[in-house]
């Protein structure tokens, strides 16, 4: 029998405490979990519940009980940060997740600043508030993340990202005072999710990857504002997990000065290596979403054993599952983990 | 300056990513009287060729490969003007594309902008692309590579779609298909029938030049 609560395990593992057995989750934003099946069984479906606070509550209580995920995870998508800055939004459809119309900016040097508080005065930033409220209403011993686009990938989706990764390096003060504004919105948007019952915050920062940036990039501007932004969700109390796209080799280095109480990475990464070279991090992840759709269940059962095996402590898919993966196969994954 | 000390400074100038240097060092190669062509491909497509090297290496990244193709872009600007037409040949037609559903198109971009310098023909389809218009367009633009690129894991049975069709239309044959992008892997790109499999973009025009020169090493076997 379980000793712990989801929210307690989820909460002791991201402190480094001892817990029972790893708990299995998935955080939402990118890495969303909102299932074509899980919205057929229930009626709940997208693109409605990206709008609508009802039924994006409803939508991730029923994938929370559907899948075996041990948290609830809101939003479902990437946008809502960049639609509140100024950038066009295609809404997608029930299988087809968001995405970024286009960037309202072409350059840096193009931003228009708006006021501090533009992002969590935004309408979907309300929408997001109020499903987080009812979500943490609901059952308090299920933990609630509130997912947030990183500082790059937010920037890359208001500015025209070609530019911007030029820009980088070529208009470096411009450029800073633009991460700088995004990031700021972000710890705005951060506050107002744990005040209305997000107990974790997780991150996910596409455009900050080591194959994208590489070492130098990845050390002035990704490593400063994840920072700036962990640091700021620290003094409201509240962990952190960081998920870091794609190869890691280029900037391995620079991971153990992350400030997040959990790195979360993609299926590419040794997890057991990076735990060997800095014993210190609390690691998450990292089964492969692609087995996670078109894997044979014994399959999806031994991954989940290795993870156990290399004493992952925070089980969860590897990055952002296809809407069309089997239900049946999440909840092998979910379940192998439960079974320790 | 001699000729050959001008192209390579010209080759430097891109990978140190210098654009005024490149624009200045182009002027100067028209009014020494050399070639236009010469210069391009002996002197911008030499420098972007080394930091497309440089990219496989490890010791550039997007911004800094972005940034020498800015350079080199200068060059061309200044030279094409002074191009006779006749030197223009092209290894082959490409259509490229990010699979539908996936709007990242960074890798995309690069692996257009490296063959373009390679000296394929290239037809950019953009991003978000339906399996089928892969397809019609390469018919259309009469490619010879057809180039599929995604991020994303969830898209990646839109590739196998794009060869199926082509299979299904009797058309197959026609066309070499590349796959690449984060998630894909030479053993997926075999499972889905590809002719070949690219790294990252430096890749991409080598498994390209290898399809074309009909051999079957691109899968990496």
């Amino acid at each position: 029998m379980d000793v712990l609560s989801p929210k307690e395990r989820l909460l002791r593992s991201l402190k480094g405490e001892a817990v029972d057995r790893a708990p299995v989750i998935c955080p939402g934003g990118m890495m969303n979990s909102a299932i074509v099946d899980v919205m057929k069984n229930h009626g709940n479906v997208l693109p409605d519940g990206h709008r609508d606070s009802k039924i994006m509550a409803d939508l991730a209580l029923d994938v929370q009980a559907d899948t075996g995920f041990e948290n609830v995870g809101i939003p479902f998508c990437m946008t809502v940060e960049a639609e509140a800055l100024g950038s066009d939004i295609d809404f997608g459809t029930l299988k087809c997740e968001p995405k970024i119309a286009k960037e309202i900016f072409p350059s840096v040097k193009d931003v228009i600043y708006k006021a501090d508080d533009a992002l969590v005065k935004s309408p979907r930033a309300g929408t997001v508030f109020q499903a987080i409220y009812n979500a943490a209403g609901h059952s308090p011993d299920i933990p609630v993340i509130g997912s947030i686009t990183g500082p790059l990938s937010t920037a890359a989706s208001v500015v025209d990202p070609m530019n911007f990764l030029k820009e980088l390096r070529k208009v470096k003060d411009e450029s800073h005072r633009f991460v700088d504004y995004v990031t700021n919105q972000l710890i705005g948007y951060a506050r107002y999710m744990v005040d209305n019952g997000a107990s974790v915050i997780s991150i996910a920062d596409p455009t900050a990857t080591g194959e994208i940036l590489g070492p130098r990039m990845f050390g002035d501007y990704a490593v400063v504002y994840i920072n700036k932004l962990v640091d700021a969700i620290h003094e409201m109390g509240v962990p952190v997990i960081v998920h870091i796209c794609g190869r890691m080799q280029a900037v391995t280095h620079h991971i153990a000065n992350l400030h997040a109480d959990a790195i979360s990475v993609d299926a590419l990464v040794s997890l057991k290596k990076l735990k060997e070279a800095y014993p210190q991090l609390t690691t998450m992840g990292n089964l492969s979403t692609f087995l996670l759709e078109f894997g044979e269940e014994p399959n999806i059962q031994r991954g989940t054993e290795q993870l156990i095996r290399d004493e992952i402590n925070i089980l969860a898919p590897a990055c952002g599952l296809s809407t069309s993966t089997p239900l049946s196969n999440i909840q092998t994954f979910t379940g192998a983990a439960k079974a320790v | 300056m001699e000729k050959e000390e001008l192209l390579r400074q010209i080759a430097d100038a891109v990978v140190e990513m210098e654009e005024d240097t490149v624009e200045e060092l182009a002027q100067q190669s028209l009014t020494a009287g050399i070639d236009a062509y010469e210069t391009i491909d002996l002197g911008l497509a030499k420098g972007m060729e080394r930091a497309g090297q440089l990219f496989d290496e490890e010791e550039y990244f997007v911004p800094e490969l972005l940034m020498c193709s800015d350079a080199m872009n200068v060059g061309i600007d200044v030279l094409k003007p002074h191009l006779k037409s006749e030197n223009v040949s092209k290894k082959g037609k490409v259509v490229i594309g990010v699979v539908e559903g996936d709007t990242h198109d960074i890798g995309k971009n690069l692996v257009r902008l490296m063959m373009e310098t390679g000296g394929f023909e290239v037809l950019d389809l953009g991003r978000d692309i339906p399996p089928a218009e892969f397809v019609s367009k390469a018919e259309e633009y009469g490619a010879d590579i057809i180039g599929i690129a995604t991020l994303m894991t969830t898209t990646m049975p839109g590739m196998k779609e794009v060869v199926d069709i082509l299979a299904n239309k009797g058309i197959r044959d026609k066309y070499k298909v590349i796959v690449g992008g984060g998630p894909i892997s030479p053993a997926f790109a075999k499972k889905i029938g590809a002719d070949g499999y690219a790294r990252n973009a430096a890749d991409a025009v080598k498994v390209a030049e290898k399809l074309l020169g009909n051999t079957d090493l691109a899968l990496g076997a």
